[in-house]
């Protein structure tokens, strides 16, 4: 299973971002083989519309989920119609400690979306 | 003559100055396209005459006919497409309506759904003039669609004063867009002067004619009229910081109508600008 990460430096031992949409980097973690990669979030310095520009980039990937700080309403829409789901990812401050989090069920999964959607009042 | 009055920064004046040109000027309509927070109105007991809604456009992708080719994606600038191997997804509320998706698909998939962003309200104030204003539904992101139709609506005109959002987005370009002069109204404050060089920008780059009105004059300090100098920039007038403006302002009485002195002072200030306007207008035909 592919997992997303939301990083801020390029490197799997990067502190967790605290923002998704305009997170520094992603980091993509295939829970079976231990795989990582990391990009650059194109979406960092959009005007607008970054959550979306995001949840494009993890779905070229073919993400099956994502371990986010929290998800906007927008963005968890487009996450759940490309059938990508949302945890958050709490008080873990590293890629290992949510990827140990999320394996042992710990993890919150996104129902709801935050209520730091700008774009929807 | 269509005169756009803007500022840069907010709360310099705008909404002061054109309900008070409105107020002395003959035959004005006065458009409020503010309309993230439209507040001419409050100055009058508007008579509201009609009402309508806003609708625009958004694309609505028909996945069958729809062969996931992402040229529609990659053609929004606003990402409100996501292209996937099998579902291609709108995000209506990030749509511009700009129709661009519809062109670029090969496979006839787009068509538009449409829906309402906010609304016109068309009112009599004072004695017969005509003020139009937008209002932009909470939570929308651009006004612009509504601009466009408010000053569409009064394009036959003989004069049309626009009050303009602040700053210099979207908004404030749809605002002044086709204006045949503007009037920046400032103050006299470093955030007044640094915000009004971005307005001077915008309206340079637009080709569209300017004159300067100082507002809350006798505050802050000079570098407005230092920079006014240095760039060569005409002063209309000027309104000076006086509390019982500020209390008219407060209560929703535009000064014109509090006293003959201060009509006096806006009609000056109003047959400055009405000159500025009609020389520069008639040294470029």
């Amino acid at each position: 299973m592919k997992l997303a990460f939301c990083l801020t430096r390029d490197a799997i031992d990067a502190p967790l971002d605290q923002r998704f949409g305009r997170a520094e980097f992603y980091g993509i973690v295939d829970s079976e083989t231990g795989a990582f990669e990391a990009f650059e979030n194109s979406a960092k310095h959009a005007s607008g519309g970054a959550g979306s520009k995001a949840v494009q980039q993890l779905v070229d990937k073919g993400v099956e989920a994502v371990i986010a700080p929290e998800v906007g309403p927008q963005a968890l829409d487009a996450l759940n119609a490309f059938s990508i789901t949302a945890f958050r990812q709490g008080g873990c401050t590293t890629v290992q400690k949510a990827l140990d989090a999320f394996k042992a069920g710990t993890l919150e999964k996104v129902e709801k979306p935050g209520n730091k959607g700008l774009h929807r009042a | 003559m269509t005169i756009a009055i803007l500022s840069g920064k907010g709360g310099t004046g705008k909404t002061t100055l054109s309900t008070n040109l409105a107020g002395v000027a003959d035959n004005a309509v006065l458009i409020d396209c503010d309309v993230e927070e439209p507040n001419a109105h409050l100055f009058f007991r508007p008579k509201l005459t009609a009402t309508k809604a806003l609708e625009v456009r958004y694309p609505e992708i028909d996945n069958d006919l729809c062969t996931h080719c992402r040229k529609c994606a990659e053609f929004c600038r606003f990402h409100a497409i996501i292209a996937g191997p099998k579902v291609t997804l709108v995000l209506k509320e990030l749509c511009h309506d700009c129709g661009g998706c519809f062109a670029v698909c090969p496979s006839g998939a787009v068509s538009f759904g449409s829906r309402t962003i906010g609304a016109i309200h068309t009112c009599e104030i004072l004695d017969g003039k005509t003020l139009v204003y937008g209002v932009l539904d909470t939570g929308e992101l651009s006004g612009v669609k509504i601009i466009d139709e408010v000053k569409h609506m009064v394009e036959d005109a003989p004069l049309v004063l626009i009050d303009s959002p602040p700053g210099t987005s979207c908004s404030a370009v749809a605002a002044v867009e086709g204006a045949d002069y503007a009037v920046i109204v400032s103050e006299p404050t470093p955030f007044g002067v640094s915000d009004m060089k971005m307005v001077v920008e915008l309206l340079r780059t637009m080709d569209i004619p300017f004159g300067v009105v100082v507002n809350k004059s006798g505050i802050g300090d000079r570098e407005i009229y230092d920079y006014c100098e240095s760039e060569g920039l005409t002063i209309l007038g000027e309104i000076p910081f006086d509390r019982d403006l500020a209390r008219g302002y407060a209560e929703g009485t535009p000064a014109c109508t509090m006293s003959e002195s201060y009509r006096d002072m806006f009609y000056g200030i109003w047959t400055v600008i009405l000159d500025a306007a009609e020389e520069t207008v008639n040294g470029r035909s």
